[in-house]
């Protein structure tokens, strides 16, 4: 690696991580604005315009906090967990590019490098919890890591339907095969999948039982405070725009689609407004559901996770493989993808094959038994 | 699917709606309270004379459930130099609004039309008492109501401080008017004990166990 290479990516990774940084001050600010109004609220209004210096003065409010280390905390593991979470939510951004060539390394085993940091900040959760020396710190890692190690795998199978139809597992490749459509056209389960499973990765609702607070109060960072706390809490929403910008690049066409006027400069700078627009998009509708649906409950989301998106992944790989395999039109995939989706909501809706009887118990009024006691008393 | 598509769409209605929040501590945005609001006591202002209506007759603080008022009388200047008909004013006034209930019974027990249930009902300050109120605070509360509601006085031509001219005072022959009265020959002791209820100046010849001393003009 010459000089020039490494002044390159330490330049290259110090403004990613600035441009990282600004973009997660925004989105804690989005997202207590779209809640507020979502409730008819108007959320943060006081520090700036319309409260957009709120982020700098929560952080402000967050680095001078005490940082307490509870006593009976595992030391070294409990000071590393906040590293562990948040360092693989910035190592994805290796990777990912905004528009061509906007990128810090394009990697040509793009998706393969992302599967694989993705299901390490597991282990921080975990880390977390164990440190904490917390009981409800511990539920929460544990949860964290049955719903993180459940959802991964209809989380990659998504990733790997895409992989298969662009015939690559370079990114950018990925998003050039998504010229003249996105790949949400031609596997709208895939596009399903992908953000339920995403959406449960971020642990955010209606999957957030691993710190949900009326549950276990905060799950693994209930012990944790001040600037370590708040290192969890950019990792969350960095994993948040990833798996926005994951959503956009591998399914709705990236920068690419639909297409963009201009040539040169121009279209670079309307390409790249244009990723970051659809990532927005993406972003408010994770907000949406947020600010819509209540938590699963833990067998809930394990039996949805295991009973449907997991063979519903492996349904969309195997209708994508044999497609692609006998050379049928793409429209046929749209087809077989949306007869699918058909399919999954009648399974979540009707609920085949379980049929269960309920007990029920008649409940008399007791003016009822009073007019003819006997006859009533007997009918019960 | 479609009771999920929508609680999707409720909340994509509601997120249009016009908050519902208001900007409190904003003067010009906070919420108006109802003409007929019962806040804390205050003092009101005969704007005629001018001087509180308030004589300092204690009554108002003896009838408090919660003895959260305190008030003390003095003789009247401007009854001396007869600008006004009132023989005794309001000294000092103290009200703890912390300890206030809000009950209205001072106001009801209010012999001239001095106290009033106004429009302040703001409890939060920067200081530890400061929510225990002096007399010109009460008063800038009550001319703060008068200004709101246009109030106007009960009973006018009882309780006005305006010192009724001789020619005037004829219609009424009970009464006399008060400048004619020569000065209170009593000592300062003696008025300040004297009966409350003779507070403001009366006619020598009204019965003062009566409960109707003064006739309308």
């Amino acid at each position: 690696m010459t000089l020039l290479q490494v002044v390159y990516y330490t330049l290259g990774a110090a403004a990613l991580f600035g441009f990282l940084s600004l973009v997660v001050l925004v989105l804690t600010w989005a997202e207590r604005k779209a809640l507020a109004r979502i409730q008819m609220r108007m959320g943060p209004m006081r520090v700036g315009l319309h409260g957009t210096l709120q982020p700098i003065a929560d952080g402000i409010k967050l680095f001078t906090k005490e940082d307490i280390l509870p006593s009976w905390a595992d030391r070294r593991v409990y000071w590393l967990a906040p590293v562990a979470v948040f360092v693989p939510a910035l190592l994805l951004w290796v990777t990912l590019p905004m528009a061509r060539d906007l990128v810090l390394r394009n990697l040509e085993l793009g998706l393969f490098y992302i599967t694989a940091i993705s299901v390490l900040s597991v282990m921080g959760l975990v880390m977390a919890g164990w440190g904490s020396a917390n009981k409800y710190a511990m539920i929460g890692g544990l949860r964290a890591a049955g719903q993180l190690v459940s959802y991964e795998i209809p989380f990659i199978m998504a990733i790997v339907a895409v992989a298969m139809l662009a015939q690559s597992l370079d990114i950018t490749k990925v998003v050039d095969a998504q010229a003249n459509f996105g790949y949400a056209l031609i596997q709208p389960v895939g596009l399903f999948l992908f953000l339920t499973a995403g959406l449960a990765e971020l642990g955010r609702t209606p999957f957030d039982i691993h710190h949900a607070e009326s549950e276990v109060v905060g799950g693994p960072f209930v012990e944790y405070s001040g600037a370590h706390w708040a290192a969890f809490f950019l990792a969350e929403y960095l994993n948040t725009f990833t798996v926005a910008a994951l959503t956009v690049l591998l399914f709705l066409g990236g920068w690419r689609w639909p297409a963009m006027p201009f040539d040169g400069l121009a279209h670079s700078t309307l390409s790249l407004a244009w990723f970051l627009v659809k990532t927005a998009l993406v972003i408010w509708l994770i907000f949406w559901i947020r600010g819509t649906f209540p938590r699963l409950r833990i067998d809930q989301l394990m039996s949805f996770g295991w009973k449907l998106l997991v063979p519903l992944s492996f349904l969309n790989i195997i209708a994508t493989a044999v497609v692609l395999f006998y050379g049928w039109p793409l429209w046929g995939l749209t087809i077989i993808s949306l007869l699918l989706l058909g399919g999954t909501v009648y399974v979540i809706f009707k609920n085949p094959g379980t049929d269960m009887r309920r007990e029920t118990v008649s409940v008399i009024s007791a003016r009822d038994l009073r007019r003819n006691p006997t006859v009533d008393a007997a009918d019960a | 699917m479609v009771g999920f598509l929508e609680g999707l769409l409720v909340t994509l209605k509601t997120a249009f709606r016009k908050p519902v929040t208001l900007q409190y501590p904003e003067p010009d945005k906070r919420h108006q309270v109802a003409q007929r609001y019962m806040g804390f006591p205050a003092l009101l202002w005969d704007g005629d004379v001018p001087e509180p209506y308030c004589t300092g007759c204690m009554v108002c603080v003896r009838a408090c459930p919660t003895q959260c008022m305190s008030a003390q009388m003095t003789d009247n200047p401007k009854f001396e130099s007869e600008e006004s008909r009132r023989r005794k004013i309001i000294e000092t006034f103290e009200i703890n609004l912390g300890r206030c209930i809000l009950c209205g019974i001072c106001v009801d027990v209010c012999n001239f039309d001095a106290i009033e249930m106004s429009h302040e009902h703001e409890l939060s300050k920067y200081q530890r008492n400061g929510n225990r109120v002096d007399l010109d605070m009460l008063l800038d509360m009550g001319r703060n109501y008068q200004d709101d509601t246009g109030w106007r006085p009960t009973n006018p031509s009882k309780n006005s401080g305006v010192p009724v001219k001789k020619d005037e005072g004829k219609g009424t022959p009970r009464r006399r008017p008060a400048r004619a009265r020569p000065a209170s020959p009593s000592t300062e002791e003696e008025e300040t004990s004297s009966n409350v209820a003779t507070a403001i100046a009366e006619p020598e010849g009204t019965d003062p166990s009566g409960q109707n001393p003064v006739s309308d003009c």
